[in-house]
Parts: C-alpha cells; structure tokens; sequence
C-alpha cells in the first residue's frame, strides 16, 4: 500500500494505482476523455494533468503511478489553465460544433469537459479542412470530423474484443481512425461489435439505428441479459415511448463485464418478422381471428380428451429462450398432470442430453465456468463455432490470444477461427473422439500427463493417426501446448456429440471443461429433462410453445402430419400458419423470469417494454389454459424442479 | 443619473437568439425601466447611437464586407460588446460553409438547389457585399461577454441583460451555460 495526498485528503491505495483511479476512489472529480475504467491507461488527451509538488511539469494523473509521500494538487490556476488550452486545441482541431451533432448533450463527454471549465467560446478557431465521414458499415457511423484520438476505439477493438480492426494511421493533427490500413469499415474485418461505439468519448462512432432518437439521460434503461445465446451476458437496453432504441453491454454484468456482440447488440433487435395481432382458431379449415376465450376453449378442447393417453396423447416442445417459471409449467402441464410421455424442448436436447448423462453417470458435475475461460492461458475449441453461436466467447477468446494465450481448434471439416488457432487439427475422416483420444494419448506418450494412467500412449497415439490421418507430429506438438499451459480450458459445443471422451485429456493436462450448450434456457430445459429428440409418430395433438423463436425448416415439415397443432408464438411464421389454435405471446425483450446461463448462473430477465395488447406472457398462457382443462397449475417451487437432476455444472 | 443604453443587431444568423430575447416575455419591461432600449432589429431607430451606448448584442456570425461592418460600428459604439448564441461565439450553423470553397456554395444555393429553375444565377451586383469565409464574432472585433447557446435560452438572457444594465458583468457558467 502507498500513501498519498490529494487536495489535502490523505489516502491509502495499492501499490500500482495511478493517481486518477485514486483521486476518483477518493470522490475527488478530476476531468478526462482518453481514460475509461475498462481500457488500459493512454495519457494521449492530457485533459487530466495534475500539479504534483516536486515535479517540473504538470502530470497526466492516468498514466503516473501513486507513489508513498506524493502531494497531488488537482485544480490549482495552474491545472485549470492548462486544461482549458487542452480543450482549446481540441476544439481547434476538427469539427465540433455541437448544434448538429448527435450527441450534443449529456453523452458528449468533450461537451461536458469544456462545461466543467466554464468555456464559453473556444479562444482558436477549427481549421476547416473537412474529414471523411464513412457511413459503409450497417449499424456504425465514423465520423471524422467529430474525433478527438483518444483511441477509447482502438484500445476497444484490441483490449475487449481482440478483434485489431481500428487503428491509427499518420501523425499529429494529420492522425485518422482506419479499418485495416484505410478499407471502408462496411467492408473490413469489423466484428460488428459495436464496442467502440460504446466507447467514444464524442459523436465520431454513432450507432445508426438509434441516432437521434435521445440522449441516454432521456432514455429508460433496463438491466436485463441477453437471449440470443448460453452466456447471459448483462445487458443495458435502452428505450423510449415503450419502443426499443438501443442495447449497450452492462459493464457490471458478471458474464462479459460489458462486452456484447453482434448478436446480442444489433441482431437481436433487427427483427422483421410479423407479430400475431390476435389469437387465432382454425374454423372451416381457415385461421381467423378469435377472442382469448374462444381459442382458449379451442386448444383445451382438442387437449383435454388427450390426458393420460400416453402414446396416443399430445407432443410438446418449448423453446429454449423461455423463461425457466414459463419452462417449468410446461413440464408439469404436458408430462406431469397429462402424463404425455414427449414433453421436450425444439433444441431437442442436441447440445446437453449427452452432458447430462455424463454427469449422471459420474455422479457429480464435471464443468467449469466461464471463469476458467476468462482466464485461461491455452484454449481448446472442440467442435464449437464462437463467431455464430457464442460470439461473445469468440471475442474473450480472440482477445485472450492477444495477450499470449494459446488457442488449439479441434473440429470437423472447417471452423471460422482456425486462421487465429497456432494448432487447428480438422478431422476429415475419423470422428471428433478418436482426435481428443490421440491428443490424449500424445500427451501421455511424452510423460506431461499430470495423472498416472496405464494408458500406453504410443499405441493409442498410432491408433490414432491412422483413424484420423492426421501426423503423430501435429498430435505431439499440439499436445504440448495443451500439456504446457498452466489453466488451460477446453471449450466444446454442439459438434462434439459425446463429451465423455474429453474427461481423459482434462485429466491429464488439468483443464477445465466448458460447455456452450444451445439456448439461453438451454441448462434449464436439461435440468428439466426436457432433451429428447421430437416426433410426431402417433400423437393426437401437438402443442409447441416457441416464444420468440423461429421455427426450423426441419421443425415445420416434422409437424407436416399433426392432427391438432397449437402454436404459443409471437410472431407469424410457417408453423403458425400450419396450427390449427395460435396464441399470441410476448418477445424477448417484454420476457420476464430466471435464465440460467450455460454455466450454471441464475440470472434475471426484466421486460424492457411492455406486452402488446393482443399478446399474454407464456407463463399466463399455461395457466389459463391448464383452468381450462380442470387442472391446477402454479409456478411455486419451480427452483426446486431444477435440482432434481445432477447437473453437468454446479449451477449457482 | 441617465439609464445605460442598449442597442442590439444582426448579422449572420436566424434571428432565433432575438426571438430568444422576446422569450424573456413581460421581464422586458423590467429591462426597459433599467435600461434605454434603442437600436435594434425589433425597434425603430436603426443604428446604434453615434455618442454610443453602454452594451450592444450582436447575434450570428462574420459572413461578408456586410456583418464586418456592423461588428466595426458596434464595437466602435459599445462599451461592453456581448456575443449572442453560438453563431456570434463559435460561428455555428453559417460555418458549416467553411467547410465548402464560397463558389460551390454559390452555385449549390442559387443553381443547383431542387427548386431553381433554368435560370439559376449567382447574384454579381457590385452593390452586394462581399462573401468571406464564417468568422466568430471574436475573430473580427474583441468580445466582453459570450453568451452561447442555440439559442440561449431567455432565462440566460434576462440574467445577462439585467446584469449589464445594472453595471455588473454576468457570469455564464453551471446552468447558464450551454452551447446546443
């Protein structure tokens, strides 16, 4: 611990921390616009210079470290002059009239400094030469003219995402923000992340979609996760007028620290589906219009004669990205009080059924947490596609790799990081299985496993090769790297289709184990045992509650002979077409209930904005129709449900 | 002892910071009893008097030979010169035009413009004022007092005209102070 003074306050801080972060612990204001809380200290804007007794010069506090016996001064006349010639020159630099600027306001942090030091007119003039505005990319809009080289951007793209899109080219007042040495970002390697938007400190990185729509101190903000994947990242969503306008990363969210991706900050609100406007009753084989009662009546009708028909009942899947209350009522609706004995999810259990065994069968959970990926030193991707299916990993991934972290990709056919991997085994013949055994067997045959075994890894090594064709070589030296890592983690998704065979190398090279599994409620359906693979095959009726999903191609023509089909939807789509009761439910963002991430957190949703009129939450939508039928149905205890099962993960 | 003068004018700008100024609403004639409201674009009396005035307001940027000469007179006429909204303080909206060479601009305006007819022409009569390029009021005469805003909002106004009219410098800081 060091000592320090600041405007008289004498304060206690660890060693390494810079003057600024403890002036800020202290309450005292001191004003910045390179610096952010989750970025590496820059010193480039040297708005937060301070007057250290002793030194020559003024001092940036983000850079300089706290020191035993200093004595800092932070708005001495000196301080405050120079930081309004900091602010003139900026001023000076480019374009930064604020009238016709999108964040002209609270979200403009240059704005709000020169407010600070009460500057009322800029004493040099901007320059004039006009800056390239690059409007090429779908949802981010670079303007030049509005930037100031703090590089918040640069450190962004590089520190939180690894991705190394943005950088710097030329020097002084000649500095530009380029995509990959001058492409148009539209057309460069941009990850789409949208963190430098988060970032920047002025209005040189707008989000388009939201542009104008009001500052985020108009806005109503909602802390809520993310449904487009298994991570539960925390999210910010942003509205007006019961409208969504935009979706920033929670910086004090657990899973992703305030990391979002594509997915989760564009995608997932760029939906142009229809919505239902109303229930809807197939009569005289056309899908009209009913009330809630009447379709209400129309699927307890075709329902109930059905209770207890096992075989010959009713088959019901649910979307992963309910709720775990809307999940659990689903279960005991369809399998406990009607005793059907196809009560599934639509994931069908393709990305945990096979876990879940496992961990039955050993008794205990066998998965880590995120955590160890968050800090692992090597990474072993098996048979998992980060960039679609949990882009947020990709990016802890890319940028772990960044600071010397390992990554080995082990995949069939080809994987979308295998350009980033420093060993990528792709099997073409052969399975997923025999190529995790022969790492495991290279591993042993070069005495680095860290568990005695009686495994004789140069046979099992040559079995191997042969099966897989790939070289003993490429085995032994990717072995290596797994074998030499002090917290590897190998990371497996859904192309992986029994995980046992991972235990054996985990083992010997002490990795953690993460799985990704599917949806956002992909742990809670398992837990539930709602995993089997989903058929029609005899059924009388079959009730599908998708929530905000999308049906598969495969789903839709699976249900192609369903006698009696309702749809519990959001939106229009082929399987609400086909159904023949519709009943309108909310979307993701007016979702509200438990998740639990794919490694194991509870976590909760908040609806953002309210349910339109025609829709009803799901969980409501079980109940009602559960009365219809005569049958008593709440959600209390539901959390107990979820410890029926040894779960691949200790859940939190 | 006599009342301290006031005089206002315009030069490049929208006329929105003198709406501001009407926004202060009945307080105007509270400012009339402590001061000698004279020139202005909303008066009578056209140019600020020749013995000079105590303040004089000028509202929107340097833009030609024209504003030039206003900022010259007031400045000459004034003992304290106050710059209204952020056109007169940074140049505001006009300035964008710095961006653009004057001829493009030109013909933008008067040629190109959706609604010109075939006959589109830049105006060439000698008696004209001359464009320059957009200057903040301070770049052309020394300036008292800033007030930015777009407009500034009446509020502001009052404060700083009554201020002025009572012999005391306003302070444009905290609330009072913004630039959009």
């Amino acid at each position: 611990m060091v000592v320090l003074t600041i405007d008289g306050k004498q304060l206690e801080v660890p060693e390494g921390t810079t003057v600024l972060r403890a002036a800020q612990q202290a309450g005292i204001h001191v004003p910045t616009l390179c610096d952010h809380p989750e970025l590496t200290p820059y010193g480039g804007c040297r708005l937060c210079l301070v007057e250290v007794e002793g030194a020559r010069t003024l001092q940036p506090s983000c850079t300089l470290p706290a020191s035993s016996g200093m004595v800092v001064h932070t708005s001495t006349d000196k301080v405050r002059t120079a930081r309004k010639f900091v602010l003139t020159l900026l001023f000076s630099e480019r374009n930064h009239f604020c009238p016709f600027c999108e964040v002209s306001g609270e979200d403009c942090d240059l704005q709000q400094a020169a407010y600070g030091e009460d500057m009322d007119h800029w004493p040099l003039q901007p320059n004039w030469e006009p800056q390239p505005v690059d409007a090429s990319h779908p949802f981010i809009l670079m303007d030049q003219n509005r930037c100031i080289l703090c590089r918040r951007c640069v450190r962004a793209c590089a520190e939180l995402t690894g991705a190394f899109t943005l950088g710097f080219e030329e020097r002084g007042a000649r500095s530009a923000l380029v995509a990959d040495y001058g492409l148009p970002l539209g057309e460069s390697t941009c990850l789409s992340c949208g963190m430098c938007v988060q970032v920047c400190p002025t209005g040189a990185l707008v989000d388009k979609r939201s542009a104008y729509l009001g500052q985020k101190s108009v806005l109503e903000h909602n802390q809520t996760i993310c449904l487009e994947c298994s991570m539960g990242c925390g999210i910010d969503v942003l509205s007006r007028n019961d409208q969504v306008v935009r979706i920033e990363g929670n910086w004090e969210a657990p899973v992703n620290d305030g990391v979002l991706c594509v997915n989760g900050r564009y995608l997932s609100l760029d939906d142009n589906r229809d919505r239902l406007q109303s229930p809807l009753v197939r009569k005289d084989g056309q899908l009209v219009p009913a009330s809630w009662d009447e379709a209400l009546d129309a699927a307890a009708a075709g329902l109930k004669p059905l209770i207890g028909k096992n075989g010959s009942g009713v088959a019901a899947a649910a979307s992963t990205r309910l709720t775990a209350e809307s999940l659990y009522l689903f279960k005991e609706l369809f399998a406990g009080k009607m005793g059907s004995a196809l009560v599934t999810s639509t994931e069908q259990g393709a990305a945990t059924a096979a876990a879940a065994r496992l961990a039955e069968s050993l008794g205990k959970p066998f998965e880590a947490k995120f955590d160890a990926l968050k800090n692992a030193d090597c990474i072993v991707l098996v048979g998992a596609e980060l960039n679609e299916q949990n882009p947020v990993a990709g990016l802890i991934t890319r940028r772990l790799r960044a600071t010397g972290a390992k990554l080995v990709i082990i995949d069939q056919g080809d994987n979308s990081l295998s350009e980033l991997a420093d060993s990528a085994l792709l099997v073409k013949e052969g399975s997923l299985s025999d190529l995790i055994a022969g790492l495991t067997a290279a591993v042993v045959k070069q005495g680095l496993s860290r568990l005695e075994t009686a495994l004789d890894g140069r046979k099992a090594l040559s079995a191997a090769t042969v099966k897989t064709g790939i070289s003993a070589d490429a085995f032994l030296t990717t072995a290596r790297m797994i074998a030499g890592a002090s917290q590897p983690v190998i990371v497996f998704g859904q192309n992986l289709a029994e995980p046992a065979v991972l235990l054996d190398l985990a083992a010997a090279t002490s990795a953690g184990i993460v799985s990704l599994k599917g949806g956002a409620n992909s742990l809670a359906a398992s837990q539930l045992g709602l995993d089997q693979p989903f058929t029609v095959n005899g059924q009388q009726a079959v009730y599908l509650a998708l929530g905000d999903e999308d049906p598969t191609e495969s789903l839709v023509k699976s249900l192609a002979a369903a006698p009696f089909l309702v749809v519990q939807a959001s939106h229009k789509s082929a399987l609400t077409e086909k159904a023949d009761v519709v009943l309108p439910v909310e979307a993701w963002v007016e979702r509200q209930g438990s998740f639990f991430s794919a490694d194991g957190r509870l976590q909760q949703a908040v609806s953002s904005v309210s349910l339109p009129e025609a829709a009803r939450d799901s969980q409501a939508v079980l109940v009602e129709l559960a009365a219809r039928m005569d049958i008593p149905l709440d959600a209390g205890g539901w959390q107990e449900a979820f410890n029926r099962r040894i779960s691949p993960v200790t859940i939190y | 002892m006599p009342k301290p003068k006031i005089s206002t004018d315009w030069m490049a700008g929208c006329a929105g910071c003198h709406m501001s100024l009407l926004d202060i609403d009945e307080r105007i004639i509270e400012i009339a009893g402590l001061a000698d409201i004279r020139a202005t674009p909303i008066t009578d009396l056209k140019e600020p008097d020749e013995d000079g005035v105590a303040v004089g307001v000028l509202e929107g940027a340097v833009n030609n030979s024209s504003n030039e000469e206003v900022a010259h007179r007031m400045r000459k006429r004034c003992k304290v010169l106050v710059a209204l909204g952020d056109c007169a303080v940074f140049g505001g909206v006009p300035a964008m035009r710095n961006l653009f060479e004057i001829e493009d601009a030109l013909r933008r305006a008067y040629v190109e413009t959706e609604s010109t007819d075939g006959e589109g022409k830049i105006p060439d009569d000698p008696e004209l004022a001359s464009m320059t390029r957009v200057r903040a009021l301070h770049e052309v005469v020394p300036v008292d007092v800033f007030v930015p805003g777009c407009p500034p909002d009446a509020d502001t106004i009052y404060y700083v005209l009554s201020e002025l009219a009572q012999g005391r410098m306003p302070e444009i800081k905290g609330d009072k102070l913004h630039w959009h």
